[in-house]
């Protein structure tokens, strides 16, 4: 289009803020965790545990928001799914060296606990049905995420192989995701 | 057209401080509403949703709040981005197909995690009119000023609105505000933005809200006095504000007329009318004389859970027919800034 104006372009800069609170049961469960326990909450119905808890059972619809409901997790479980991140050096990147994360069904739970990072671990060595543990972060490094209900990664550092037999996959096919 | 009927509805009560993640807002008014219907939660055939993840702050926000339908085995279900009043109308158009008859409609938003004077400038046209970032207020006013700067009414008029519907309120458990009031003590509160005053604009609250619809004479088995859908439909103004005669609503007037309003007397109306002077446009629009009862809910201006609010004044309107005796009521749902989009429902009873 000979003779036609260059395109002039605009800079439009959007920003909003939210302000997220967490629920009592998040905030509830975060409190147990920087204490050095994960809890959960079992559905009074079906019996299925999840944590961390919802306050509801998202199958039978019933609510699971009382002290009854509520159980201890370990603080070990089987991986079902890993992933090895090869961190791609993007601006604001921190990650410099390739690592693992991946997803635990913890002992006690009925599902997995997606993005946890591994540890102290060979990477050609992760592998589904793998044993492992958490490694707390010292006491007073936990961040006081009660106030933001925020994940486990608040208090746990990372996850850590132990020497246990892999657990067969039949006992954790339906969890791999 | 297949005969639809709603026959149960619950809501949450709005709720001004917000905090409650909005699938644990759902849950106890979907098993409520479920439970009223006597449908078993699982034979529902379809449920429809409408909330905003611009509210929430999260994108795909929306597929949580399907945790409270308990979705498991898979369940046959569609979300709009839309306040549920919209969802109600997919839902209607689903069960036209005749293969179900029984769908759960539910609405639930959560403005409380936001400025809502920001968040819903997002809505509006993304290059002319929103780097402006006109908030909601203003683009109300603008509407009010023209309507007063053509009909001749006038800033008590609007306050006049409120006192009715702040006084209608007082029977709502629901209402977030309700009170005796006179026009001349509400004038004398600074404007927000002239010609409105904080009494002209909706009170800002997280809410909920849900409702089954069934097909059929299945409707009269389950429910004592079900409300019939007999006409519904929705129009859209054209986005941008200055194209538009802000003073009328030509997409009320259309959706009013297809969805067959004027075939017989309407003896109530529940409008989403959030801003005082909306009320008047909506009336005009509407075709709504003295004789016809508006929002004896007290409606939007007494408690607007952004996103349920049109739901909950189709459920209001279920309300006068199923515990009120009405034979035919009206509600209204909107969308957009300046009344842009307008859902109008007309229920009868049998
Ligand atoms: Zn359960």
């Amino acid at each position: 289009m000979a003779g036609s104006e260059p395109v002039s372009f605009m800079q439009q800069m959007v920003s909003l803020e939210y302000k997220l609170r967490a629920s009592p049961v998040a905030v509830d469960f975060a409190r147990r965790l920087c204490a050095g326990t994960i809890t959960g909450h079992a559905c009074p119905e079906c019996g299925l545990v999840y944590t961390p808890p919802s306050g509801f059972c998202s199958i039978c619809v019933v609510p699971t928001n009382t002290r009854e409901h509520e159980v201890e997790i370990a603080d070990r479980g089987t991986v079902t799914a890993f992933t090895i991140v090869n961190p791609i050096q993007y601006r604001g990147q921190k990650e410099r060296e390739v690592y693992a994360v991946a997803s635990i069904l913890l002992d006690g739970a009925s599902g997995t606990i997606g993005q946890q990072r591994l540890g102290d671990v060979d990477l050609d060595r992760v592998r589904m049905g793998m044993r492992v543990e958490a490694v707390w972060l010292p006491e007073e490094k936990r961040k006081d995420s009660a106030a933001m209900g925020a994940g486990l990664a608040s208090a746990i550092h990372h996850w850590r192989p132990v020497d246990e037999p892999d657990t067969p996959l039949e006992e954790f096919a339906e969890h791999i995701i | 057209m297949r005969d639809v009927a709603i026959v149960s509805f619950s809501q949450l009560r709005g709720d001004p401080e917000g905090g409650v993640p909005e699938v644990l807002m759902l849950v106890p008014v979907v098993l409520e509403a479920i439970e009223k219907s006597g449908v078993p939660r699982k034979q529902i055939g379809f449920t429809c949703s409408g909330s905003c993840d611009y509210l929430t702050g999260a994108p795909f926000a929306f597929v949580q709040n399907l945790a409270a339908t308990g979705a498991w085995p898979p369940i046959s279900e569609s979300h709009l981005e839309m306040d549920g009043a919209w969802a109600l109308q997919e839902a209607w158009v689903r069960l036209q197909h005749g293969d179900i008859d029984t769908a759960l409609v539910f609405a639930s938003g959560r403005p409380s995690n936001s400025d809502l004077r920001e968040v819903l400038c997002l809505q509006l046209d993304p290059y002319y009119l929103m780097p402006l970032w006109p908030d909601y207020i203003s683009l109300a006013a603008l509407q009010a000023q023209a309507l007063l700067a053509r009909t001749g009414h006038t800033e008590k008029d609007l306050a006049e609105i409120v006192v009715r519907a702040r006084r209608a309120a007082l029977s709502n458990p629901n209402a977030e505000i309700s009170g005796e009031f006179t026009a001349s003590e509400l004038l004398q509160a600074p404007y927000v933005s002239s010609p409105l005053r904080a009494h002209d604009c909706p009170p800002i609250s997280d809410g909920a809200a849900a409702m089954v619809l069934v097909a059929g004479d299945r409707a009269r088995d389950l429910c004592e006095r079900p409300a019939w859908i007999r006409g519904i439909d929705h129009r859209i103004d054209a986005q941008y504000p200055g194209v538009r005669d802000l003073s009328v609503s030509p997409s009320a007037r259309l959706a009013g007329e297809h969805a067959g309003v004027g075939r017989g007397p309407v003896e109530v109306a529940e409008l989403a009318a959030a801003f005082s002077h909306e009320e008047l446009i909506l009336r005009e629009a509407l075709g709504l004389g003295d004789e016809v009862l508006v929002n004896p809910s007290g409606g939007a201006l007494c408690s607007n859970p952004m996103v349920a609010t049109g739901l909950i004044r189709i459920g209001e309107a279920f309300r006068q027919i199923h515990e009120q005796g009405r034979e035919r009521v009206l509600a209204h749902a909107s969308s957009g800034p300046c009344l842009q989009q307008n859902l109008v429902c007309v229920l009868e009873a049998d």
